[in-house]
Order: C-alpha cells, then sequence, then structure tokens
C-alpha cells in the first residue's frame, strides 16, 4: 500500500477500514506512524537500542492480536500504554522491583479533561480571568517558565539560558505547573 | 495578558511528523519549530517520553535504520499473517463445493423419482 496515499486517513478511520474488511495492511499503515515514537518510549525506558527494538516489536505483534479481538477507540493513547506496560513489565522482570501505575495517571487524565471542559463552557473573560489569578498563584518559578514557554514561545533551551535553570528544571517547572494550573483552576471552578 | 494564557491549558491537537522530530533532534529547526515541537512535547507524555528516549540514542543515524527495520519487519509480519488467513480461506472452500455439489445431486434424483412416479404403468 502506498502510504504517501492514505496520510490523511486519521487513525481511527484506518482502525474502521481494518475492523470492516479485516485486511492486516491497514493495521502495517497505522503501525508504522508509531515506529519512531514507540522506538523512543522503549528507549526511554530500556536504554538499550537493541532490547528497544525487540520490545517494538513485541509491542506490534500484541497490537495486531489485540485489535483482532477487540475495538480501540482512542489508538494513540492505547498504543501508548500498551508500550509503557510492555516496558515496566520488562522492568519489573529484570530488577524485581518498579509497579506499573498507568491506570492512576489514565484517571488523571480523564479528571484533567473533565477540568477542560468545564473551563471551555465559560465566557473567554471569565476564563481568562480565572488563568490569570491561578497563574499568579503558582510559585515564580514555575510562572516563568509558563509564561515564557507558552506566551513568548520560547524554546526549552532559550528558557534554560535566560533563567539559568538546567533544561530538566525548566521541563518539570513547566509540567508542574501546568499540573498546579489545573488543579487551582478546578478549586476556583468549583466554588 | 492576551488570550495566549488561555492556551496553556488547551492541547495542540498538532501532530509532529517524523522528519521534524529527526530535525529537532539533530538541532536542525528555527527557533519557531523548536517551539512547535516543545509544545507538542509538552501537551503530550507519549511525545515527550519518546523524545527524551531518541535523544539517548548517541549516532541518531541508527534511529532512522531501526525504524526502516522495524517497518519492514512489521509489513513481512502482516503480509504472512495476510497469506495465513487466505489459506484459511482456501481450506474452508472445499466445504462449500461439497454442499453445493450435493444439493445439486439431490436435486437431480428428486426430479428423477418425480418423472418415474409420473410414468403411467
Amino acid at each position: 500500500m502506498n502510504v504517501e496515499k492514505y496520510q490523511h486517513i486519521t487513525d481511527g478511520d484506518l482502525l474502521q477500514h481494518f475492523y470492516q474488511d479485516q485486511n492486516n495492511q491497514w493495521l502495517g499503515l497505522l503501525l508504522q506512524r508509531y515506529t519512531l515514537l514507540l522506538l523512543g518510549v522503549c528507549m526511554k525506558y530500556l536504554k538499550n537500542e537493541e532490547e528497544a527494538k525487540d520490545s517494538v516489536q513485541q509491542i506490534f505483534l500484541k497490537a495486531i492480536t489485540e485489535l483482532q479481538k477487540y475495538k480501540v477507540d482512542y489508538f494513540k493513547s492505547w498504543i501508548y500504554m500498551v508500550a509503557k506496560n510492555h516496558c515496566l513489565m520488562k522492568l519489573r522482570d529484570k530488577q524485581g522491583k518498579f509497579t506499573a501505575d498507568f491506570t492512576e495517571s489514565m484517571a488523571g487524565v480523564i479528571t484533567e479533561e473533565e477540568g477542560e471542559m468545564k473551563l471551555q463552557h465559560l465566557e473567554k473573560d471569565r476564563r481568562l480571568e480565572l488563568m490569570n489569578l491561578s497563574l499568579e498563584e503558582l510559585n515564580e518559578e514555575q510562572k516563568r517558565c509558563l509564561t515564557l514557554f507558552y506566551l513568548e514561545k520560547r524554546s526549552y533551551q532559550e528558557i534554560a539560558d535566560s533563567t539559568g535553570f538546567s533544561i530538566l528544571k525548566v521541563k518539570s517547572a513547566i509540567q508542574n505547573g501546568k499540573r498546579n494550573l489545573r488543579i487551582l483552576l478546578g478549586k476556583k471552578l468549583n466554588q | 495578558m492576551s488570550y495566549d494564557i488561555l492556551k496553556i491549558l488547551s492541547a495542540s491537537n498538532k501532530d509532529i511528523d517524523n522528519q521534524k522530530l529527526m530535525d529537532y533532534l539533530a538541532g536542525h529547526l528555527s527557533s519557531k519549530e523548536t517551539h512547535e515541537v516543545e509544545k507538542w512535547m509538552a501537551d503530550s507524555e507519549f511525545a515527550n517520553d519518546a523524545v527524551e528516549g531518541l535523544q539517548q540514542v548517541q549516532n541518531k543515524k541508527n534511529i532512522e535504520t531501526l525504524v526502516e527495520q522495524l517497518n519492514k519487519d512489521l509489513h513481512k509480519k502482516l503480509e504472512q499473517k495476510n497469506i495465513r488467513k487466505e489459506k484459511r480461506k482456501l481450506k474452508d472452500l472445499p466445504w462449500i463445493y461439497y454442499t453445493i455439489i450435493l444439493i445439486l445431486l439431490l436435486m437431480v434424483i428428486t426430479w428423477f423419482l418425480i418423472q418415474r412416479m409420473n410414468v403411467k404403468p
């Protein structure tokens, strides 16, 4: 199959085609969209190129088998969950520790989405006011990194250069800042 | 402060293609494009994990070779599975042929019987 010809088709549509005619080539088109990302995820957890490559192959096989059995609605989140669980299991087998707590983080995503839905229903000016108030309540580090990243559209490296923080610190300040912002907003929305 | 502040919590739906990601890893993107990739990372745990993992690969050319091998292998496996499925289908087919032949045979026999019964002694 010509990959470029199917580039405009969404993941959901490719899956629908597969569910309709059971032709594995649809799965091939879908899975190869994620080869690079899956390799990256496996590298992050396993830190070994050969092991990461083997794991991506195993994840592909698992995905092919599971997709033939069950209907998957959100492929991207699903394949990420399969990959992360696979790596965590592998690490656990290797080290005898490390417990997968992905269910917990998925639950977190759902709660976050609910909060955002509530926020979307508000008037734009009210939303802006609540966001400003919440942003002001963040600690200086997180506020500064979020402002530089989202409002001034600076890259991680540029923010690290101008603040003197390491890139790792910038990334975690942005992530934690976003999480805290959601919590603060959630509180304000529920008041 | 502008309405841009609302973008902090609105996840971007824009996906980054593999080429742009490879260029990001190689440090070949403009400041604007770098920010675009990093915004995608900040909005998606999947993307962030993937980029952090790919950054650990020392020789970036290895990434392309690995992806190529994995895709080739994937398509080979899927083709084999399709062939197996087709074979299974063909194996099931003789039963259909046997059934059709049996029905036709029964029809012919019935026709003959009716003919015989209709013949006056």
